[in-house]
């Protein structure tokens, strides 16, 4: 059997991954997708305990998580699109047009 | 009388007027404004008046609830609940009695100025406040009174709006009180946290009932209190605002800003002397603060050109008369002082404001002079008010600041230094009134005629009746009024005291008593406590009433007999003269240590040092900075998403961090354990 | 397992229900039968149907109080205590009023879809405050969240509308996915979802490496939702940027609803392994971790505010700073502080309504909201100037008014309920040092509003009568709650000691 702490450290890999690629990238889209990224990662944990524990609900949460992450995204490329109208840019260094 | 006293009508008249003048007022008439100001103000008095004459029979103490509670937790509980004791009423009596005269006073001073509904509808808010700040039973009520007159205090001050110097007295007024409202509220926290109460019946008898709670936490509680106390009565260091508060009116002045809301920190110290008698270095505190404000204010005084400057540090110098007072634990004298003070400056600010008016608007002291036969009345109540706040025999100033001044030398907690300061400064208070008095009265008259759009631009005259009723009635009460106070020792017998006397009985006797027991004050009680008798009082009094003398003769020489004399001392000693003429640059020190830093740190933070990006690089961060803050600020001040995202990125590392390792015992170690279970 | 019970369910969630149907059918009337009407008129019909609805929904919570006080559904997935249904009715009236106050805004077409968003945003929130359950708290979450970041960007003409909604989106997306992180963790430690549960197995092992991450973790992703220092970025801009009623409804309901669960996840989920903040008993644990964000929230969200001549922007920076005093209460975790948090933040939520309420009425009629627009705004709008007086010296403190009954009431129950040592001080301390500083930038605005003359072109402000009504309807409960605290206080404690019992 894979010991749990191989998923474990996977998915905290992919998430550091995820969050990293949202620190450093420029396109907003690409930004878009590691938050994708950092969820999948999170649900790969999910699973990954749901197997230890011998129980359901983790994996029932996992779908959850899948659904949520598809209306974030239909709510979040509405709102790039939105952006993209008026600034016509995707590069996430040029919206900043507030500043502290 | 039924048992029933209705103290919150005390409270509720000047609150109707204030909603009557403020909601209708502007489409009033003038006589319907003062009327209702003045019938909200009188119908206190007469309360109180009917109060006053049926003390005897009333059972203290006194205590009027609402008979809901206001609020009720576990934690603790506050009733809406007024009380009256003897201090309460003597200080209900000065607060209606004063307040009601400048009520009059105003109308015929205010009665050109646009807003007139406004300034009445302000002071009736003020003197509803100032009554719920007295009457109060527990801290929260009291406390909302504080804030209150605080407001009014802010609202009356920048009553001139269009004024820019009057709207920054303002705030700064406000805003110096805060700091002091900080100190009381810290102070209420802490006694909400020991004594599961804020009334201060509950509050006195868990402290009477535990006499071996000495300090520590008391100590606390009590400099706290002085903070506040500190902030609200202009003691060092919060005193700025109030030489400021004169863009205010002058009835302003005379009501708030020497006769009410400054004493309510005075007030505030007494009622909750308990605390302070349990804690030595908290009255040592008080007494330094209050003797090196009597001091400083009154070596500032000596220079001042405005009149009602002269008079704002005067009121600031007798305040830390009245500290001084209260930290040689002779609360008695203090209030007594409180009583003659309110009589006394009442009517040399009410005097200040007939002489500005005679002259239309002038307020300049070296423009002023031989109004003696100009304005008679104005004169001779002005007269009165100088002798009485430089201690002559037998005006009410001499008795009051007597008391005090014996207190403090022969108190354990006093002591010969600081007997020796209030005594100098009750020197450079009468060189200072009486230089006022003849710059203002004698010689030959310096007023300029200017074209001021002011009406008055004839000849210096008497004011009008209104307004001098009032000052009379002051000027009697400051030759008559200290006569309720006569010391034993000078035959007298002592009326005040005496009846003062049950609401002050618990104060700790060790502090009052010949022997001292040793726990005196903190730095001052290396002496020997000095036995108290009627030939040593007689002997200070007599040395009071010298000084003062000394005083005048020095006023005398300097502004009638030569007057060439302060030009040539001014060039002579130009150095020191200027440092108090500068105030000793307080403000400006003020300014510079904390009001440009703070500033300062607000648009650094937010020019993004701190925001900074973490993801754009410290590279661009170094570069700018070698262009100057505003370069730096610039180039990192980003809007950016990204170092938004480092920021999160970076807070959640530096917890985890935190957590491993900021508590001491090694968690990296622990990842074994936790994998071997499964 | 037991069977599910789809009747109970649908009793347990019945307000909720109501509302989202009555979004729907303002929607569906939005788009059909006024298709063709004026905006105010769709507005007014759009608010009415809300307003019936949110009231119907009021009537079902407390028609189910009378039928059982506390039941549950599926072991904690869904509650229904006197609780929730106090939480949950203050969260209907915020969206009332949040809806009342932008009928006579301009800045949309859609607004059918704008009273659906606000209602849908409701809904989540009221699922929200109803649940222990961790799969719930996450859904609920994202569909409060996601409501929010449509309405931040619902102003199409407006740059700076787009702007906020990608920041707000980004921001929050990257905070969900710490959150449900922390979440996993949490399931993987105890092998459930259910709060009580995950504090029953995780009780006493404080230092457990994985426990640590979860906590950490937990307290970044509320810590966005709540605007707390170091994840607050958002909030500035996410509140100058949107049209002001969507800034009143994120600054007022939003924070209620996130305040509450964040308090609820610390005190049930976290129960064993709090730890203390306090300055000579430091134990390891999140109440550590939530007084040094507390204490950096106070910190910046006032000195930052100083230096702002954004309105919108300063009111943002503010609510920081009160996120830090919300926090304190959740620091010291006592029943007192959390009664005292719930009182705080509603007070809070109400009055930052009415701010918003103003602000919006100035935008509307100057475009901005800077500090200038603001100048003589007495003369200009007498009862709007005089509602903003009432609330701005509430957020300031000033008795007598709420805001200052609910940080003293706060920061006394912080300081009783810890030990004798009064370990909290320092952080009690620095809350009141930082309310003095907090003045400041008050009396600035007042200051504009009332010393300031208004320039010499201004048009009087046009304000319907309903706004009016609004602003000091919420001005008066200000006032009142002030003087007669114990009016909602009680409510309060009775509600936690029914759930605690």
């Amino acid at each position: 059997m894979v010991p749990i702490a191989y998923y474990l450290v996977l998915s905290a890999l992919l998430f550091s991954i995820g969050a990293g690629a949202f620190l450093i990238k420029r396109n907003i889209i690409t930004v878009f997708m590691s938050i994708e990224l950092m969820l999948n990662a999170v649900n790969l944990s999910f699973v990954a305990f749901a197997y230890q524990w011998h129980a359901i609900r983790g994996q029932i949460f996992v779908f959850f998580v899948m659904v949520v992450a598809a209306a974030e995204a239909a709510v979040g490329l509405a709102i790039i699109i939105a952006v993209y109208r008026t600034r016509n840019t995707l590069n996430v260094d040029q919206i900043d047009l507030m500043k502290l | 009388m039924n048992g029933m006293l209705h103290l919150w009508l005390i409270a509720l008249f000047p609150l109707a007027g204030f909603a009557i003048n403020g909601m209708i007022g502007r489409r009033m008439p003038r006589a319907a404004v003062s009327a209702i100001a003045l019938l909200a103000t009188f119908v206190p008095l007469a309360l109180v008046t009917n109060i006053a004459l049926h003390f005897s029979q009333l059972t203290l103490p006194y205590v009027e609830k609402f008979a809901t509670p206001w609020i009720q937790t576990s934690a603790f509980h506050a009733e809406f609940a007024f009380s009256l004791d003897q201090l309460t009423l003597i200080m209900l009596g000065v607060v209606t009695g004063v307040g009601f005269l400048i009520h009059v006073y105003s109308v015929s001073y205010m009665a050109d100025e646009d807003g007139y509904w406004r300034f009445f509808a302000y002071l009736n808010l003020f003197m509803f406040f100032m009554s719920v700040l007295v009457l109060a039973e527990n801290f929260l009520l009291m406390f909302v009174g504080w804030e209150g007159v605080g407001l009014a205090s802010y609202l009356l001050i920048g009553f001139y709006y269009t004024r820019k110097s009057a709207a920054d007295a303002g705030k700064k007024a406000f805003i110096v009180n805060r700091i002091g409202d900080f100190g009381f509220l810290l102070a209420m926290f802490l006694l909400v946290a020991h004594f599961r109460s804020l009334s201060f019946a509950s509050v006195f008898s868990q402290i009477s009932s535990h006499p071996e709670w000495q300090g520590g936490f008391l100590t606390a509680i009590a400099l706290f209190l002085v903070l506040g106390a500190a902030g609200k009565s202009a003691q060092i260091p919060l005193y700025v605002w109030l030489p400021d508060a004169m863009e205010g009116p002058t009835p302003v002045s005379a009501l708030i800003h020497e006769a009410t809301m400054v004493t309510a920190g005075i007030y505030m110290i007494v009622r909750v002397h308990m605390i302070f008698d349990r804690s030595p270095l908290a009255l040592s505190v008080v007494a330094i603060i209050g003797a090196a404000t009597a001091l400083f204010a009154a070596t500032i005084g000596v220079v001042q050109t405005d009149i009602k400057r002269v008079l704002a540090y005067s009121t600031v110098s007798q305040l830390g008369y009245m500290f001084l007072g209260c930290g040689v634990a002779a609360y008695s004298a203090t209030i007594f002082h409180l009583v003659t003070h309110a009589f006394f400056k009442g009517l040399l600010f009410l005097a200040a404001g007939s002489v500005i008016h005679a002259l239309g608007g002038e307020q300049d002291l070296r423009q002023m002079g031989g109004l003696r036969r100009a304005t008679p009345i104005t004169f001779w109540t002005m007269t009165a008010g100088v002798f009485a706040i430089a201690g002559f025999f037998p005006f009410a100033g001499f008795f009051s600041k007597d008391a005090i001044l014996h207190e403090a030398f022969r108190s354990p907690n006093g002591g010969f230094l600081l007997w020796f300061i209030g005594i100098f400064t009750a020197f450079l208070t009468s060189f200072y009134m009486f230089r006022l008095w003849y710059l203002a009265f004698f010689g030959r008259s310096r007023a300029v005629a200017h074209t001021s759009s002011q009406a008055h631009a004839h000849a210096p005259h008497e004011s009008s009746w209104v307004m001098l009723a009032p000052l009379v009635i002051l000027a009697l009460l400051s030759v008559v009024g200290g006569w309720m106070g006569w010391p034993e020792a000078l035959r007298g017998s002592d009326w005040f005291g005496h009846f003062l006397a049950p609401a002050l009985n618990n104060a700790a006797p060790s502090l009052n008593s010949a022997q001292g027991e040793g726990a005196s004050g903190f730095i001052l009680s290396q002496r020997v406590v000095v036995e108290t008798s009627p030939h040593l009082e007689r002997v200070l009094s007599g040395l009071a009433v010298l000084i003062a003398a000394l005083g005048w003769f020095a006023a005398d020489t300097f502004y009638r007999r030569s007057p060439e004399l302060p030009i040539r001392l001014a060039t002579a000693f130009s150095g020191p003269r200027s440092i108090l003429v500068n105030k000793y640059w307080i403000d400006e020190i003020y300014h510079a240590v904390i009001v440009r830093p703070l500033l300062l740190t607000s648009r650094f933070v937010l020019g993004g040092a701190v925001e900074g990006a973490v993801v754009q690089g410290s590279g661009r961060a170094f570069s700018g900075a070698a262009n100057g803050l505003g370069a730096v600020l610039r180039r990192i001040q980003s809007g950016n998403i990204r170092s938004y995202a480092g920021w999160l990125a970076f807070g959640a590392a530096a917890m985890l961090l935190l957590s491993y390792f900021g508590f001491g015992t090694g968690t990296v170690s622990n990842w074994g354990t936790h994998f071997k279970i499964w | 397992m037991t069977g599910t019970s789809y009747r109970e369910l649908l009793l347990l969630a019945l307000p909720q229900t109501v509302v989202v149907l009555a979004g729907l059918i303002a929607l569906a009337l939005d788009l059909s039968l006024f298709r063709n009407s004026t905006n105010r008129v769709r507005f007014s019909a759009g608010a009415a149907i809300a307003c019936a609805g949110s009231l119907a929904a009021g009537c079902c919570i407390l028609l189910s109080q009378t039928h059982g006080a506390i039941q549950t559904f599926q072991n904690g997935m869904l509650l229904s205590n006197p609780l929730t249904h106090l939480i949950q009715i203050a969260l209907l009236l915020l969206a009332v009023l949040t809806i009342l106050l932008s009928i006579d805004s301009t800045f949309t077409d859609h607004i059918g879809e704008y009273i659906l968003l606000i209602l849908l945003a409701t809904a989540g929130m009221m699922f929200l405050v109803s649940t222990e359950d961790l799969l719930l708290i996450f859904v609920s979450l994202e569909l409060l969240s996601l409501c929010l970041y449509v309405l931040t960007g619902f102003n199409k003409h407006s740059v700076h509308s787009a702007e906020a909604a990608l920041k707000y989106f980004l921001f929050g997306g990257m905070s969900a996915a710490f959150l449900l992180f922390g979440f996993s963790y949490l399931y993987g430690l105890s092998g459930s979802t259910n709060l009580v549960r995950i504090a029953a197995a995780t009780e006493g092992s404080v230092m457990d490496p994985l426990l640590m991450v979860a906590i950490v973790m937990t307290v970044t992703g509320f810590g966005f939702k709540v605007a707390a220092v170091p994840f607050h970025l958002w909030s500035p801009d996410a509140y100058e940027g949107a049209p002001a009623p969507a800034a009143a409804f994120i600054a007022s309901a939003s924070k209620v609803a996130s305040f509450f669960i964040f308090a609820q996840v610390m005190v049930l989920g976290f129960a064993g392994t709090a730890g203390n903040a306090g300055w000579n008993v430091r134990a390891p644990g999140w109440a550590p971790l939530v007084a040094v964000v507390a204490a950096l929230s106070l910190v910046l969200g006032n000195v930052a505010a100083l230096a702002q001549k954004s309105v919108k922007r300063l009111l943002a920076y503010s609510a920081i700073a009160h996120a830090g005093y919300m926090l304190l209460a959740i620091v010291s975790h006592t029943q007192q502080s959390i009664a005292a948090l719930l009182y705080y933040v509603l007070t809070y939520a109400l009055t930052t309504i009415g701010a918003f309420g103003v602000v919006a009425v100035v935008e509307h009629q100057t475009g901005g909201d800077k500090l200038s627009d603001f100048a003589g705004l007495s003369r200009r709008a007498p009862l709007p100037s005089m509602c903003m007086l009432v609330f701005l010296l509430s957020l300031a403190g000033i008795p007598p008014l709420a805001g200052f009954f609910g940080k003293f009431y706060l920061f006394s129950a912080a300081l009783a309920g810890t030990t004798a040592s009064l370990s909290l001080l320092w952080l009690v301390i620095l809350a009141v040092a930082m309310s003095a500083v907090s003045l400041y930038y008050y009396l600035q605005v007042l200051k504009r509003i009332y010393v300031e003359q208004p320039p010499a072109d201004a048009a009087p402000i046009q304000i319907s009568i309903l706004s009016q009504i609004v602003l000091c309807l919420i001005a008066a409960i200000i006032i009142l709650l002030g003087c007669a605290p114990n009016l909602l206080l009680r409510l309060i404690q009775n509600a936690l000691n029914a759930i605690i019992a």
